[in-house]
């Protein structure tokens, strides 16, 4: 009574065969709606890192040359401790910044072996009393090209920065995931009731032995599903490379400051590559289910 | 085995197809359907087989009303019905022998039946040494024989017919009511609705004649007219 598995991979397999180039089309245009919808995903998750220290208050961080004297760190220091304006205020000496690197790049071994605690700027993370913008930039002014500082950024640009980057990256990913996704589905369902229209036949004579609705659907449903999951599978390829380069790109050391930190994580990736999955599922079950329920009226 | 109580079928709500019919088939009975064209032959067969559904009345098929039948049982009744077409149906990208499988496959039946009863039924209608053949290298008559293999290999009750030799020349036709009548012999009802006057007149079976729908004459071992 069960569907036989040879059965049904037999007949799958002669459905997707006729219709290679309808196949393929279906194929790539989910993979590049799902890489779309993914690169989203990752593009979210590495602002989320990438502006990760700028929690707690800190509104502005006073980078030192890495080779700045004793005194003209305490310089700084002192005008720091001195401010009225300044509630409080975290050192991140060369050591803490190389473990923060550390932990930041521990994809990438490779990069790590390259860095020593030398070469990494130490700084002060200023958390102000008051958060106002325009407070925050002339306080984080007044170190600006002291002796031994090697740049002053404060939060509000960087984030406003990075978030505005991300805005227009990730608004763009998510709208043509979408219209594609939709184009991705139509394609699926057309594939299918071609391949119905095609095996009228088959479907008449099956319905007059007496084989069940599912027995007759299922072989024709599974040709979407696997559609779907190359496409999926095409996809995720395809997020390998964006991370391993854009977005690893974005973050190398000799990159813009703002942009150490952009990264994703490998729980992170998966859990992206896991929603590629089940989007690719949902897709092709819609076109499916729409093409058997509309046009194969057992 | 069949029991049509009052069945009337009317098409897009004004043709007539079938009227106000009540005809009992025994089980094992041979039935010949005869009438002019578009007297309601081919839609009685398919009210048999719940293609159709009648305005009126009720059918009685295996002991089933197959008017309260839920949609999801159809496939279930089905199987207990072989159908022959006037035009085989055959698909022509299978061998005889896939052909026949494909009927047994379909519904779910284990690949160890499959490989049992399909060079069984081929012997029974003479066609193993072409299982391998395909369609379009077989004679009509040939064709039709698959086409019997395929509606029996599943041994149902019940056999219905549309015009299965109205394609084929008076000869090839006797084989295949040959065929048919060995079927019937073991216990099989068949239902054959056909314009062939010489098979008819030569099996003396039980004819039933329908005009505008309306049978006209229910004979035992009848002749055509
Ligand atoms: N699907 C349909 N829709 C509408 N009318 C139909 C349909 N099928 C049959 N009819 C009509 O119903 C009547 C009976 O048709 P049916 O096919 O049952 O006759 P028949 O006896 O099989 O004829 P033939 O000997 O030519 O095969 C005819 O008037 C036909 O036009
Ligand atoms: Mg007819």
């Amino acid at each position: 009574m069960a569907l036989s598995p040879r059965y049904v991979l037999r007949e799958t397999g002669q459905n997707l065969w006729r219709n290679v180039l309808s196949s393929a089309a279906a194929i790539i245009t989910i993979g590049v709606s799902l890489w779309l919808f993914g690169g989203f995903f990752l593009f979210n998750y590495a602002v989320d890192n990438a502006t990760a220290r700028w929690e707690g208050g800190i509104e502005f961080v006073v980078w030192m040359q890495p080779e700045a004297t004793a005194e003209q760190d305490a310089n700084i220091r002192n005008s720091i401790e001195g401010s009225p304006a300044i509630k409080e205020w975290v050192y991140v000496d060369q050591n803490q910044a190389y473990e923060e690197f550390r932990e930041i790049f521990s994809d990438t071994p490779e990069l790590i072996e390259v860095v020593s605690p030398d070469v990494l700027p130490p700084s002060y993370r200023v958390v102000p009393e008051n958060p106002d913008a325009d407070v925050v930039s002339e306080l984080s002014d007044q170190f600006v090209g002291r002796p031994g500082v090697e740049e002053v950024v404060s939060a509000d640009q960087t984030i406003r920065d990075i978030q505005r980057l991300a805005d227009k990256v990730t608004r763009v990913f998510l709208v043509g995931s979408v219209i594609l996704l939709t184009a991705a589905t139509l394609l699926i369902l057309t594939n299918i009731v071609s391949a119905i229209r095609s095996r009228g036949a088959e479907i008449e004579i099956m319905k007059v032995v007496g084989a069940t609705n599912w027995f007759i659907r299922v072989p024709f449903m599974l040709e979407g599903l696997v559609q779907a999951v190359m496409g999926a599978m095409g996809a995720w390829v395809g997020l390998r490379i964006l991370d391993d380069t854009v977005i690893k790109g974005l973050s190398e050391p000799d990159s813009l400051q703002l942009m150490q930190g952009f990264r994703v994580d490998q729980g992170e990736f998966y859990s992206t590559s896991l929603l590629v999955l089940v989007i690719a599922i949902v897709v092709s079950g819609i076109g499916s289910a729409v093409a058997v329920t509309r046009y194969l009226d057992v | 085995m069949i029991k049509l109580n009052n069945v009337t079928k009317v098409y897009k709500g004004t043709v007539v197809a079938v009227r106000d019919v009540t005809v009992d088939i025994a089980k094992g009975e041979f039935v010949f359907l005869v009438g002019p064209s578009g007297s309601g032959k081919s839609t009685f067969i398919r009210l048999l087989n719940r293609e159709e559904l009648p305005e009126h009345g009720t059918i009685y098929v295996a002991g089933r009303d197959i008017g309260t039948l839920g949609a999801w049982r159809v496939p279930f009744l089905r199987r207990n019905i072989g159908f022959i077409f006037q035009d085989f149906k055959l698909l022509p990208k299978k061998t005889v022998a896939e052909n026949v499988a494909f009927a047994l496959e379909v519904i779910g039946k284990p690949r160890h039946v499959v490989r049992k009863q399909v060079p069984a039924i081929l012997e029974l209608v003479g066609l193993a040494a072409k299982m391998d053949n395909f369609p379009h290298e077989l004679s009509g008559g040939e064709q039709q024989r698959v086409s019997v293999a395929r509606a029996f290999v599943n041994r149902p009750p019940i056999l219905l017919a549309d015009e299965p030799t109205g394609n084929l020349d008076p000869q090839t036709s006797v084989g295949i009511m040959k065929l048919l009548d060995r079927i019937n012999r073991t216990g099989t009802t068949v239902v054959m609705a056909t314009h062939d006057r010489s098979i008819v007149d030569t099996m003396r079976r039980r004819v039933i004649e329908l005009d505008q729908g309306v049978v006209v004459r229910d004979q035992a071992r009848g002749v055509y007219e």
